[in-house]
Formats: structure tokens, sequence, C-alpha cells
């Protein structure tokens, strides 16, 4: 579980990065954290494993100070994925990429091989387990680095832009790949600004603006609320978008419709 | 990284930020000549309130105090070290290097502080040296915070895979940021290739002899300003190596 | 007339046996705003690169068929002549930016063109007047946002003069909004002018509103090429089609004929309203 309470968070800079932000997440939730570039989010994840600490208020894991514990402590209750693979694959085997982090949280050996193994399994990289992380491909070097956090077990899965830059097909797997983690139990939270791929597969949504929370709710409640997406610079989903505009016109009778099925219901009554 | 704020650049429209690169290098080549030629801790002390007043001219005194608070520990121990292995005049020695390193220091300063990377290879490429020397130079300078940031996300990354950075013995944390190296390396090579086909994108080498956009003109004040700093720092110098001049301090 | 002509290209990197371009046909004409699209790893960013020259020139490789962008073949043009007709910007936007100004930015490839200092200072003017910079002139890359630094960079290639704009995902790391500044500020600025844009996007619920044709890329090959909805439709399983398009053809499918097919949700609500209004008559 992760608790905020009245976050601020300042670089050393000077530039305020968080304004009083509070949220609890809990466990099992599938949460998605919204808003344009510079609005806070992934300074925000980066508190859930302790990489940086609140200038002031306080964040709690599982009930946990996180000023109280080490990154490595934490990181292995909250793993968190980062953008870009690049930045985060360090081995020189895709087997050994995995070890990396199961060696830093000193699992035995028998532990390790197992995990690699299932690791490899789920991420369907079994085949390149002796090649070179940097020969994959973008879309495989990202899985790369989701089995490297999977293989030992956090709790709670941070993901940031998991499909930033992606093409459909990749897309796709990510989000089968969250519907797995979902079934496992885990906790996820995503920061992206992929409203569409948000849409199909997160229950609750926080948005962000300036450093601070501007709304956070069921998906159906924000999505549909097309003025508070504004705020936050997000450009609306289609489908809810069109229903808010059809609505205003008086075309159909509901506002709050996510799904392209949904709304062709609603227009053969009138069609 | 604060050690090296006072080194890089902060657009302010200041008296010295307005003065031509080579004039400012003209400053700081005297400033050095001089600290280098006199050993006495009283020049070195009128040489550094003399850059002090510039930095205040230059609205730069803030983030140069705040280099210094951090070199604090580093002049202490030249100060220690020197006085441990001089046996004459202990105290006059190691005042007076200790002082010449913060002059040093503060006169280089207080050149990077007003004077951009782009200014820098004009000055270059004003004074004949190629343009593919001096763009190297402006890219040099240009590409450090963006590494400084990979660098910072990358150690977030390790950290977040568990691995204690700072934690064991000396040789194991030298193989800890040896993990850094790896995917830095690899995206800085990865970078420098985007950059190369960027740079041929905007037809970079089309033409040998280029006009640039804003050539640096050196202006009246800017040869006043040059000719007196150098004059007075040679001729201060010829006289003291000529007379050999015990000055009383 | 087309401005681009290819024909039966292939191309392999220097270093590979596989081609990686396996057989490409293409013509572009000046006004087109083509959305080049695909999964990753299909060719695109290569193609893009053999229509301003880098490959081969940059690369090495061997290239076979014929590739003629101007009338000018790129195999035998140097890249830096080929920069005066073909503006290439790429995804990130950091490693085009070079220089403390904007200003100083959009003079590099002028000064590079070997045009007199006067003539430079004018065509910065102009640029930055043109892209809505004027205000940004004297700012670092630094303390721009992604979206601003993108627009300098398309600024700083446009500035030449160029009859085609390249741009390989120019908007992977932006956020939607800025995204969809940058996709209107080539219509705008660009194609309306008369030139030609070929954009690599994955975003097409974005892109859709602007393109005027869309290319799918599969394995090297070009596998669906024409007007933006027909394309889509035969490509499905491969790229994604945006929502309100599904929801056209399965309007359709149920015998709801609605004037056009929808570019974005305000067009789509302007036509179901229309369609409604005229059965109300």
């Amino acid at each position: 579980m992760i608790e905020v309470v009245d976050v601020y968070y300042e670089y050393a800079d000077g530039t305020r990065a968080l304004n009083g932000v509070s949220l609890r997440i809990g466990k099992g939730e599938i949460v998605a954290i919204m808003g344009e570039n510079g609005a806070g989010k992934t300074t925000l994840v980066k508190h859930f494993n302790g990489l940086l600490k609140p200038t002031k208020g306080t964040v709690k894991i599982n009930g946990i100070d996180t000023r109280e514990k080490s990154v490595a402590e934490l990181s292995k209750i909250v793993g968190i994925v980062f953008q870009n693979p690049d930045h985060q694959l360090f081995a020189d085997t895709v087997e050994e990429e995995i070890k990396f982090s199961l060696k830093n949280f000193n699992f035995s050996e028998d532990v390790i091989s197992s995990r690699i193994k299932w690791a490899l399994k789920i991420m369907e990289l079994e085949k390149y387990s002796r090649k070179s992380p940097y020969t994959l491909s973008v879309g495989e070097r990202k899985r790369l680095a989701i089995a490297s956090v999977l293989a030992y077990d956090p709790e709670i899965i941070v993901l940031d832009e998991p499909t930033a830059g992606q093409d459909w097909i990749q897309k796709e797997k990510i989000s089968e790949i969250i519907n797995l983690l979902k079934h496992m139990g885990k906790t996820i939270v995503i920061v992206t600004h992929d409203i569409e791929f948000v849409l199909e597969r997160v229950n609750r949504i926080i948005l962000m603006a300036n450093g601070k929370i501007i709304a956070d709710g069921k998906k159906r409640e924000i999505l549909s609320n097309i003025r508070i997406l504004e705020r936050a610079r997000l450009i609306p989903p289609q489908i809810p978008h069109l229903s808010y505009l059809l609505y205003e016109k008086g075309v159909i009778d509901r506002r709050d419709i996510l799904f392209l099925d949904e709304l062709l219901r609603e227009l053969e009554a009138r069609l | 990284m604060s050690f090296l704020e006072a080194f890089s650049y902060r657009r302010k429209n200041t008296f010295i930020h307005l003065l031509d690169p080579r004039t400012k290098f003209s400053i700081l080549v005297s400033i050095t000549l001089l600290s280098l030629g006199f050993f006495s801790s009283l020049i070195q002390l009128l040489l550094l309130s003399f850059i002090i007043f510039l930095l205040i001219i230059a609205k730069c005194f803030r983030e140069w105090l705040r280099t210094m608070r951090s070199m604090i520990f580093l002049l202490i121990l030249i100060f220690i070290l020197n006085y441990l292995t001089v046996i004459h005049n202990r105290f006059e020695y190691s005042l007076s290097m200790t002082l010449r390193f913060a002059t040093l220091t503060s006169a280089f300063s207080l050149f990077f502080l007003t004077t951009t990377p782009d200014e820098l290879a004009l000055a270059l490429e004003s004074s004949g040296i190629p343009r593919d020397y001096s763009l190297m130079f402006t890219l040099a300078l240009r590409f450090v915070p963006t590494m400084a940031r990979d660098i910072n996300i990358v150690m977030d990354a390790l950290r977040s895979r568990g691995l204690e950075l700072d934690k064991g013995k000396f040789k194991e944390r030298i193989k800890n940021y040896g993990y850094l190296l790896v995917p830095l390396i690899i995206y800085e090579i990865r970078r420098s290739l985007m950059v190369a086909e960027a740079l041929e994108a905007r037809a970079y080498g089309a033409v040998k002899n280029v006009k640039l956009y804003r050539p640096l003109k050196m202006t009246m004040k800017d040869k006043i300003i040059s000719v007196i700093t150098l004059f007075l720092s040679l001729t201060i110098t010829i006289i003291s190596v000529l007379c050999q001049i015990n000055l009383p301090f | 007339m087309a401005v681009i002509e290819i024909s039966d290209l292939y191309y392999r990197y220097p270093v590979s046996t596989d081609w990686v371009l396996k057989g490409i046909n293409f013509r572009a004409k000046r006004g087109e705003y083509i959305i080049l699209t695909g999964p990753s790893g299909c060719g695109k960013s290569t193609f893009a690169r053999v229509l301003n020259g880098l490959i081969p020139n940059f690369y090495g490789g061997k290239l076979r068929g014929i590739a003629k962008v101007m009338n000018l073949d790129i195999s035998r043009t140097p890249t830096y002549i080929l920069a005066k007709h073909v503006g290439m910007v790429f995804q990130n936007p950091e490693n085009q930016l070079f220089f403390s100004t904007v200003e100083r930015e959009i003079a590099f490839g002028l000064e590079n063109l070997g045009y007199s200092s006067e003539e430079i200072s004018d065509r910065v003017e102009e640029t930055l007047e043109r892209f809505n910079l004027v205000h940004l002139r004297n700012k670092a890359p630094y303390e721009l946002s992604g979206g601003q630094q993108q627009r300098v960079a398309i600024a700083s290639v446009m500035a030449m003069d160029p009859e085609i704009l390249v741009m390989d995902e120019p908007t992977a790391n932006l956020d939607p909004l800025s995204a969809l500044e940058i996709l209107k500020l080539v219509k705008e600025n660009i194609v309306s002018r008369g030139k030609l844009a070929i954009v690599i996007e994955h975003r097409l619920e974005l892109a859709l509103r602007f393109a005027t044709r869309i290319v799918v890329m599969v394995d090297g090959r070009i596998i669906a090429d024409g007007q933006p909805f027909e394309t889509l439709q035969s490509v499905e399983n491969i790229v994604g089609v945006p929502k309100i398009v599904k929801l056209y053809y399965r309007l359709l499918n149920k015998g709801v004929y609605l004037k056009n097919p929808p570019r974005s949700p305000e067009e789509m609500a302007t036509y179901i309203c229309s369609e409604l209004g005229a059965r109300d008559d």
C-alpha cells in the first residue's frame, strides 16, 4: 500500500516539482497517473522507492516511512521500470541482466536460476538468454527491463511511460503483460499520457498539473470529464470525446460513455 | 554538482557579460599570469578582491560564493598539506598557495559564468581555428548538462534494481560505478551518431568559407580594456623580474 | 510532377546480409502530407534516410534500384546538397540542437550553405517570425519545452528552404498536445505552402486529421499506400485504427452512411448530426 501525505518536493536548483500531493493506492489497484510533461508524475513515483525523499510531508510504503529505509530495501517492495530501456540495461547477456537485481537482493543461487527462467518465459525472451541485451529490438529491450524487475517479485510495480514510442503491436504485448500482473495480484501504477491505452486497462486515474493532483477517481468519471482533461493538458480519448459532443448537441442522453460498443448501442436507438 | 555551477554560463545583461569573449580571455590570462608570477599572499588577496569586484559587477557573486563554500574543504587541505611539507616561512607560504588556488579558480569561474560556449567557439573561429574544431568545442560543452542528466537517470535505475552504489569496500564501489559505464557509453555513442546525422541534415561541410551570422566584433571598449589589462600585467611582471624587487610585504 | 521518385529500391547496411528495404516503389508530389507508419523494425527510418541521402552517403551499404529526389540521384549527390532540398528532423529534439540560442541554431544551416551575413540575418528573422519563435530567440535548448525544441529543430531545417520535409517520429518524446501542435504546424506552415511533408508517426488518432495519404510498411516493403481511410481499413491488424474510424465502418455495416469518414471526433459529431437532421426532414 502506498500512502502519500501532503508531499512537497523541491529540486536542488529550486524548481518546485510537487506542491502538496496526497494519495492512497491500495493493494491490487491498477492506477494511471497522467498529466503533461513536467507535471510532476515521474518525481512523484520516484518517491515510492525512496529515490527522492519528500522536502515536506511523508511517503509510506506498507506503513514504512521511506525516509527510514534505503532505496534498495524499498525497491524490493516497489519495482520501477523506467521509460527508456537503454538507461537500465547493465549486463553482458539477457540472463545476466535479470540476475543482476536478484544478486543485489541476495537471493540464493537456486532461487535465482528458477526466477530467471520464469521471468524469461513470461516475457517471451527465452531464446535470447545468452545474447547481449543491446542486440534486441526496442520492444524486446522494453520487455527485458520489465522482466528484470518482475523477477524479484515486487508487490508494487511502477511502469513509467510503458507505451511511449512503441508501435501498436508492442502496445498490445504490454497490455497483455499488465493483464498478467493484474492476475498475479500486483499493485500497478502506470505513468503515461497515452490516454487511449489507459482507457481500456486501468480502473482509476490520477490527473496531475503543476505538481498537484487536480483529479483522482474512477476512469469513467475522469475520462468523460472533458474540462478536467483539458486542465491537465490531455487530449480526451476519441469515443468519450465524441460522446460528450453528441450529448451536448442532444443526440444522446448519456455523457459518460467510454467504449465503442456502448456508443454504438446509444446511436442505434437514434439512427 | 554544485562545484560545476560556478563554471556554467548564466545569462545576464551586465557590462562584463557584454564584453567580447576575447577581452574576457585577456583578463583571465592577465590574472593567471600575475597570480602565478607573484608569491606574496597580499598580491593574491588583491587579485582575488579584484575578481570579486568583477563578479559583483557581473551579478554572479552568489553563484561564485556557493562554489567557494563547497570548496572550503579543498582549500583547507591545500593549506594543511603545504604547511606540513614546507620548512621555511610555513604560514606565509601555505596561505599564499591557498589564496593562489582560490584566485585561479575564481578567475576561471568569472570567465565561464559570463561567456557562452557559443561565444567561446566563435572566438576560436574568429582567431583562425577551423570550424570543425570550434564546433567540436561547442558540442562538447553543449552536451555536458545532457550527459549529467543521463548519469542521474542511469544511477536512479541502478539504485532501483537494488545496487547500493556507495556501499562496500573501495574495490566494490569502483565495480559498482563500472555498471554505470555500460549504458552510458552505449548511449553516448548512439547519441554521437544521431548528432552526426543531424549535422549532415543541416548541410554541415557544404562550403569551405562560411560567413558567420554574427561575427564577433571588438568594440572600442573591448580594445581599450584588453590593451590596458595586458599592458599593465606585462609591465608589472617585467619590472618585478628585472628589478628583483623585494616588496616589503 | 513528382518530387520523389523511387522504383524497385533495395538496400542493406554494410555489415548485414539481409535487405532492409525490399523493392520499394514510391512517388510523391508537392502539397502532400504523407504519414508513414508500420511496426518498429519495418524499415521506415531506413527509408526516411534514403530520402535525404544519409543512406547511402553517410551509412554506406548496398543500394539497388532508382532513388531520385528533385531529379537528383541520391547516391550520386552529397548529403549537403540534398539538405537544400530535403529537410530532415529526428525523434530526439535535443540531439539536433547545438547552440545556446535559438537564433544561432537557425543561422547554422544557412552559414553552412555559404550565404552572406546579411542574407543569413534576413532569413533568420523571417524564420523566427514564421515559426513563432521571436520571443524565444535568445533561449538555450534546456530552457525550452520538448515541443518548443522540436519547433526550433523544424525551423532550423526549414530556414534552408527545402521543398521536402521528412520527419522520423518527431513526436515520440512529446506529450499529446505538443505532438498535435507539431503535426498542425507542419500542415499550416509547410504543406499549405505547397511543400511535401513525410512524417513517420505511430499515433494515427492524432495524425489522421492532417494526412492526405498514409503509407504502411511491413518488413521492408510498402504493403499499403493511398487515401487515408481505405489504407487504414486494409491494415487494421497491423497499425491499430483510430476508434472513430472503427465506429464509422461499424455504422456503415449497419447501413448508416455518413457524409465522409471522420478525421476527428469533432468532424464525426458534425456528420452524425447532419445525418440525423437529414432524416428528421
